[in-house]
């Protein structure tokens, strides 16, 4: 018995390589082969899929790893889901899988699983209306995937990642690129790190999800960063939420969530950096926003004015077009802008430090008639960054009358922006090509120059007058 | 060389120049004269083609209107001051305008030697005294020895010397063959230059003449120039001419040929009508067998 | 004092010694250039923009360690006020200056009387002030691009590009108006007069106006939108921001309103308004000072 357990496995290993060695990437096989192989194989067992397109849709029922490293290729050909895992404990890893069906009722996915403690790593997943779909799936592993959605209207596109009723889950190290979101429902205690979203709707999205670390995540060109709704006890750490500037275009969104904590994070160029709706929503709860850069914003924090009791302290308000804002009238003044006597660090802050202790000696609070006007005529935002603007708000400094509230009120500013770096790796390519560039410039005034201005008059010559 | 058809230029209601017509032939000479304000300025603003007129100006059978910078590049225009940026350098307005008239270099540097002007290409525009500033307009009126020279009061703001200089030079390139029309205040360049005189009062060609005409050349004369206190110029001037005397106004005082023996019979006519005179200048002997030639 | 040494005589030539058309244009073009390059009002512009232009470009990157690099938009913003400031005031009063100097210093008359058309000697000038104008804006994008490449890395090197492309659109235009407000003005003083009154109504007022009119009158966004679209520095800020954000929805209901409905033809639209600008007062200029019937 344990001789052919063992010849069979050895067949398994070796016998693709040997028989189907010859098959090529480019030659369509059935799907029904790599059924046949899983069939074949024992539970825990691993399953190497050789190189090859295999079509149709695969079911996989047994506990099995399926590795597809050597050129696998699982495409459903437009049809339904291409891989569906209904047992627990299977690992899918190194697959190409595309082609899912398209049409949203049914929902097809690259990858569904239905069941427990699954791993999902290192495969490329193209052409999926969803991409990874756990179901039910807690103490699952969903590592190293790149996944790219279907060329669709964003509004008909699946999540590139969706996680639902699946607690304990770990995210990390994933590329998601043109899909929905990546979205958690109902899923408790996740780690999710690492991950990649770009050019997407949500970036990381929370629909009552609570018990969750998102950390040293990378949100760029999104419609939202990370959007938390009715998910409590998250902790947010060195994530980088950049240009996303969709419709609403939220760096962080939070709509009704508890005991919320930010740290460490840099938003930049978002079109708000912050967004809060009821956030905190119960009385006794607190949200904590510490050491975050908050940079080149449109609006750096906006919040709904019921927004209270949010700490913000020590984080870096640089650049932003206007550094706060209400979301419709009123003011935040329900929040703290100072923990134990630190307050923020704001751009625009025109205030001294005379004692030299890096904390402002008069409290920071912005008045922007502007901004105040942009409340009452939504029309007027044509007007922003032009000289008029300037205009206006140099009159409303002038004339303290025409100053309208201040929508915070920081008692502690920081005089320098704190220190705050991520480990997020900066690609910070093109310096010398930017460098360049201006040298370029600089030539092509000099040439100029040359070329016309300079004088070419006749030479002094040396006859000189004769009398 | 000029054919001047009609030439009336208005200013608002005011008829500077008005309807004036003239022919002159290659080679030829004419001095506009007459008192600031006659019109001599305009008509050559006209005949350049800078201000826009009725009437026609042919240069060269060129119609001004209709091809000027063709018709312009016939001509060497010489201005009261030359005015050019300051700033500039000799050397390089040079070769500005040597390009402008597409000469060569070595045309330039000898346009300026034939003026005297070597040797100052590195001085400033503004260095320049008056008769160098003239001497470079005429170097640069010259470099494309353009057959026709048009020159306005060309010596008015010079001293006698800068005078000397600028007159032999237009003596010389009218035995060169040179077409020369130029407005001029003095009697004796006009004799020296000119073979016509046209006179122009508020306008208007009152009399199209030569200079020995103008000057009657008997005795030898001299012209001298009586500076008024009261600037009744016009009644003096009938004054004058009741006494038998030939007179000019010209802006810049009265201008009365006198024999020579007799240079104050003026100054006691005026006398006699109680108008005082206060300066007495007496201009250069005027050559007129020369000029006659 | 024989001052005046004999010159050879030479055959009179009968042809003619005029440039052609726009080989005098160039001779034109290049003195402007020379000239304004040697000016006080090019080296005091050429330097105040470029230290702003720095300035902004620093201030807005400093304190923000690495993530300096995301800030192009931002930087952009600020450079995108500073632009629209300072380079009208350059390009107008360069041009306000150009012919009403010369002709109340009397160089104008000089000028014309020489084998050129009054047409030659306008495109000239306008041409020598527009180069020096790039020069000068070469200088300071240049510069600024230095300080963007060390403290901000190359991200947005088309964006900038579009960014001085557009401001070079900008300055010509300007400089179009400047020229006509010159060829209007018989004294140089009076021009320049003019051309700050201009800048004054095109940066400020005219924002203003339309501020206060949509705030009284309720304007509808495609009426803000119209009227916007008309001056030329609300369509060069729509252009550059439509060009960074690839949509104008920054700018509110109305950016979203043009976005929508022009969609991809939008750069062109305001493109063309600037063109217009650039276009339509050169032509009334050329046409003013050719017809004029005195200097």
């Amino acid at each position: 018995m344990r001789s052919t357990h063992l010849l069979i496995l050895i067949w398994i290993l070796i016998a693709p390589h040997v028989v189907f060695g010859g098959a090529g990437a480019a030659q369509a096989e059935s799907i029904s082969f790599v059924e046949s192989l899983i069939e074949r194989a024992t539970d825990g067992q691993e399953v190497r899929v050789p190189a090859g397109v295999y079509e149709g849709n695969l079911v996989i029922r047994k506990p099995i790893v399926l590795d597809g490293s050597d050129g696998a290729v699982f495409d459903a050909l437009g049809k339904g889901i291409v891989i569906e895992v209904l047992a627990a404990g299977v690992t899918i890893r190194g697959c190409v899988i595309r082609g899912s069906g398209s049409d949203v009722t049914g929902e097809p996915a690259g990858i569904r699983v239905v069941a427990p403690n699954t791993i999902i790593e290192s495969n490329t997943i193209q052409d999926a209306l969803f991409g990874i779909d756990l179901r039910e799936s807690p103490d699952s592993i969903i590592r190293g995937n790149t996944i790219s959605g279907k060329d669709l209207d964003p509004g008909r596109r699946g999540d590139g990642i969706r996680l639902w009723w699946s607690h304990y889950c770990v995210i990390e190290n994933n590329t998601v690129r043109g899909s929905r979101d990546m979205v958690f429902w109902y899923s408790e205690g996740l780690i999710i790190r690492r991950n990649t979203v770009i050019d997407s709707r949500y970036g990381l999205h929370f629909m009552y999800s609570h018990d969750t670390v998102l950390e040293e995540n990378d949100l760029l060109s999104n419609s939202v960063g990370v959007y938390l709704m009715y998910s409590n006890s998250i902790t947010l750490r060195g994530n980088r939420m950049r240009n996303n500037r969709g419709a609403s275009g939220y760096g962080i969104g939070l709509k009704d969530c508890d005991d919320i904590t930010i740290t460490g994070n840099a938003l930049l160029a978002n079109r708000v950096g912050v967004y809060l709706d009821n956030s905190p929503s119960s009385i006794d709860s607190t949200g904590i926003f510490e050491s975050n850069m908050i940079a080149f914003n449109e609006i750096g924090l906006l919040a709904t004015p019921n927004t209270h009791d949010n700490v913000f302290t020590r984080n870096a308000f640089v650049e932003n077009e206007e550094p706060a804002a209400t979301h419709g009238r009123g003011r935040l003044v329900s929040n703290s802008f100072a923990l134990d006597g630190v307050g923020n660090y704001w751009s625009d802050y025109a205030g001294f430090d005379l004692d030299g202790d890096g904390i402002g000696d008069v409290v920071y609070e912005p008045q922007s008639l502007f901004g105040a006007m942009l409340a009452r005529e939504p029309n007027l935002r044509l007007f922003v960054h032009s000289p008029a603007q300037q205009a206006i708000e140099f009159t409303a400094r002038a004339l303290p009358e025409l100053r309208p509230q201040s929508t915070l009120i920081d008692p502690s500013p920081l005089v320098s922006a704190p220190k705050i770096e991520l480990a997020i790796a900066d690609a910070k390519l093109g310096g010398a090509r930017m460098g360049i560039f201006g040298a370029i410039l600089l030539s092509i005034a000099a040439a100029c120059i040359a070329a016309m201005g300079i004088e070419r008059g006749l030479p002094q010559t040396r006859t000189g007058t004769r009398s | 060389m000029i054919r001047a058809e009609s030439i009336t230029k208005r200013f608002g209601r005011v008829r500077a120049v008005s309807d004036v017509s003239f022919d002159l032939d290659r080679g030829g000479a004419i001095a506009l004269w007459g008192s600031n304000g006659a019109g001599k300025t305009t008509l050559i603003r006209c005949l350049l083609g800078v201000i826009r007129c009725r009437g026609t100006v042919r240069i060269g059978g060129v119609n001004v209107r209709r091809r000027g910078r063709h018709a312009r590049a016939l001509i060497g225009y010489v201005p009261q001051e030359l005015a050019f940026h300051d700033d500039a350098r000799l050397g390089s307005a040079m070769m500005f305008f040597a390009r402008l008239r597409r000469v060569s270099r070595a045309r330039a540097s000898e346009s300026l030697a034939a003026v005297g002007l070597t040797g100052h290409e590195r001085k400033r525009v503004r260095d320049l005294s008056g008769g160098m500033k003239q001497r470079f307009a005429l170097a640069i009126a010259l470099l494309n020895d353009p057959p026709l020279i048009i020159l306005d009061e060309p010596t008015s703001n010079l001293d006698a010397e800068g005078r000397g200089e600028v007159v032999e030079t237009l003596q010389r390139l009218r035995r060169d063959g040179k077409t020369l029309l130029f407005a001029s205040h003095r009697p004796d360049e006009v004799i020296s230059l000119a073979d016509r005189v046209i006179v122009m009062e508020r306008g208007q060609v009152i009399r199209d003449t030569s200079p020995i005409e103008l000057w009657p050349t008997e005795k030898p004369i001299q012209v001298v120039r009586l500076f008024l206190t009261m600037a009744n110029e016009a009644d003096a001037a009938d004054a004058l001419r009741e006494a038998g005397h030939t007179v000019h106004l010209n802006g810049n005082g009265l201008c009365v040929a006198v024999p020579r023996d007799n240079k104050a019979d003026p100054i006691v006519a005026l006398a006699r009508r109680q108008i005082e005179v206060r300066n007495i200048e007496i201009l250069d002997d005027v050559q007129i067998s020369e000029a006659k030639r | 004092m024989s001052a005046i040494t004999s010159s050879p005589t030479r055959p009179i030539r009968t042809a003619s010694a005029a440039p052609s058309f726009l080989g005098g244009i160039a001779r034109f073009a290049r003195r402007e250039f020379r000239d304004a390059i040697a000016s006080k009002w090019f080296l005091l512009y050429t330097l105040a923009f470029t230290t702003l232009a720095v300035g902004v470009s620093f201030l807005s990157l400093s304190g923000v360690g690495s993530h300096g690099f995301a800030g192009f938009g931002r930087t952009a913003a600020g450079l995108l006020n500073l632009i629209m400031l300072v380079v009208p005031l350059m390009a107008l009063t360069a041009g306000a200056g150009s012919i009403a100097g010369e002709r109340e210093r009397g160089t104008l008359l000089y000028l014309l009387a020489q084998p050129v058309s009054r047409m030659q000697v306008l495109l000239g000038k306008y041409f020598g002030l527009a180069a020096a104008l790039l020069c000068s804006l070469c200088v300071g994008f240049g510069i600024s691009g230095g300080v963007l490449a060390w403290r901000a890395g190359g991200v947005g090197i088309g964006s900038y590009a579009m960014l001085i492309g557009f401001t070079a659109l900008l300055a010509i235009a300007m400089l179009s108006v400047g020229v006509l407000i010159s060829v209007c003005s018989r004294r140089s003083s009076v021009a320049t007069g003019i051309a700050l009154f201009a800048w004054l109504t095109l940066v400020f007022v005219s924002d203003l106006g339309l501020m206060a009119s949509s705030l009284l009158f309720k304007l509808r966004v495609q009426e803000i939108f119209g009227l916007a679209a008309v001056n030329p520095l609300q369509s060069f800020k729509m252009a550059v921001i439509v060009n960074l954000n690839a949509s104008l929805d920054v700018l509110g209901p109305v950016g979203s309103y043009a976005s929508q409905t022009l969609g991809d033809g939008l750069p062109w639209v305001l493109g063309a308004s600037l063109a217009a600008w650039t276009a339509v007062p050169l032509a009334l200029a050329v046409v003013i000072f050719v017809r004029r019937s005195s200097v």
